[in-house]
């Protein structure tokens, strides 16, 4: 699964971000996940437990937010939300709807301690 | 806590190197396809069966992801093609750079149209943009008609999706019409089309959905000396 290279890349972007931080220490990510992205909470915070293991970011926490896949429906114009993707509008069964949001993987910020 | 925003997609840098692709692809008077699916949907019999319609009409290139071996390469140069194989050691997706990667030297100028065969697998190449015009996902009548909702996320971000091995249907218990119906609850932009590459039925709406767009996308090129 790609959950190690979204993993590498997302530290990618943190160590770009820490080295205009030199003298900070990392303490916590915060990420978006998308429940109706390609991937897994659990599988990703494995991956970056493996990856970070003796290393300089050993002991960083990952903090992960859980996207809900939430959307709209076209006939009957409710918004809604599903833990999973499923068939149709929750209240009217409608199959005419749009999916606005649990797509998401994206980084938001960090938690430093400055010294 | 001191708190450092950041806001960025985790695929930002991977999202910037297929923006690049996809000007030089636009440079080149190109149409890009992106084909995602299981092993053994039948992308390259796919891919075969569209050069032997095509080959003689229009330059194309494939560019072939898999894990290992040259296997699909020799198979779509025996039909025609000009391209190059990627072999990813193991990874699950092409990304945008190893696309970068091999464009020098494929010849893209006297080309028409480059499909990208992706590494056989519904999850992780759909979050990867390489830079082409069309996501396009096949699913195979073999694989059962549950998957839209399995894997939802390729669904929704395909613009074509095709229904391959439609001479297995008397076979099978495929309900094509709830494919159909699910792939549209998760994308009604997306299209869908049925064909088997193997015998050719439905092949001729392909070939036709493919120049269709090859004129849109010739037609909105910036002119460019001609
Ligand atoms: N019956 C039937 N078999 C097909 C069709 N297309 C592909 N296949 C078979 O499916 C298998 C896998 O095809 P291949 O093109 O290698 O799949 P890929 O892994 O997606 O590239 C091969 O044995 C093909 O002959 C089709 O339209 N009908
Ligand atoms: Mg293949
Ligand atoms: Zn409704």
């Amino acid at each position: 699964m790609h959950e190690l290279s979204i993993c590498q890349s997302m530290l990618g972007i943190v160590e770009k971000t820490m080295a205009e931080h030199p003298n900070a220490t990392l303490r916590r990510i915060f990420l978006d996940i998308g429940k109706g992205s390609t991937v897994e909470s659990t599988l990703l915070s494995e991956a970056f437990e493996v990856i970070v293991s003796g290393g300089q970011y050993e002991g960083v926490e990952l903090v992960i937010n859980d996207i809900p896949i939430a959307g709209r429906c076209r006939t009957c114009e409710r918004d809604f939300t599903y833990e999973e993707f499923a068939l149709g509008c929750p209240s009217c069964g409608s199959t005419d709807i749009e999916i606005h949001s649990g797509l998401e993987l994206d980084i938001k910020h960090l938690e430093i301690d400055e010294d | 806590m001191p708190k450092v925003d950041i806001e960025k997609k985790i695929l930002s840098e991977n999202d910037l190197v297929a923006i690049e692709n996809r000007r030089q692809f636009a440079d080149a008077g190109l149409l890009v396809f992106n084909i995602i699916s299981s092993p053994g949907s039948g992308k390259t019999t796919l891919l075969e069966a569209t050069l032997d319609r095509l080959a003689d009409k229009v330059k194309i290139l494939v560019i072939e992801g898999d894990v290992s071996t040259e296997r699909d390469m020799d198979r779509v140069r025996a039909h025609g093609a000009d391209g190059i194989q990627i072999n990813t050691g193991g990874g699950c997706h092409l990304s945008a750079k190893m696309i970068r990667d091999v464009l020098d030297g494929l010849g893209l100028d006297t080309a028409d149209l480059v499909f990208i065969e992706n590494v056989g697998n519904l999850i992780c190449p759909s979050t990867y943009d390489l830079g082409e015009d069309i996501r396009m996902v096949l699913l195979s009548t073999a694989e059962g008609d549950d998957k839209p909702m399995k894997y939802p996320s390729i669904f929704h971000e395909a613009e074509l999706a095709i229904i391959t091995k439609i001479d297995l249907l008397p076979y099978l218990e495929f309900d094509v019409e709830k494919v159909g119906t699910e792939i549209s609850v998760l994308n009604s932009e997306c299209e869908v089309l049925k064909l088997s590459a193997l015998k050719g039925e439905g092949m001729d709406a392909w070939i036709e959905w493919i120049m269709k767009r090859l004129e849109m996308k010739r037609a909105a090129r910036p002119a460019a000396g001609e």
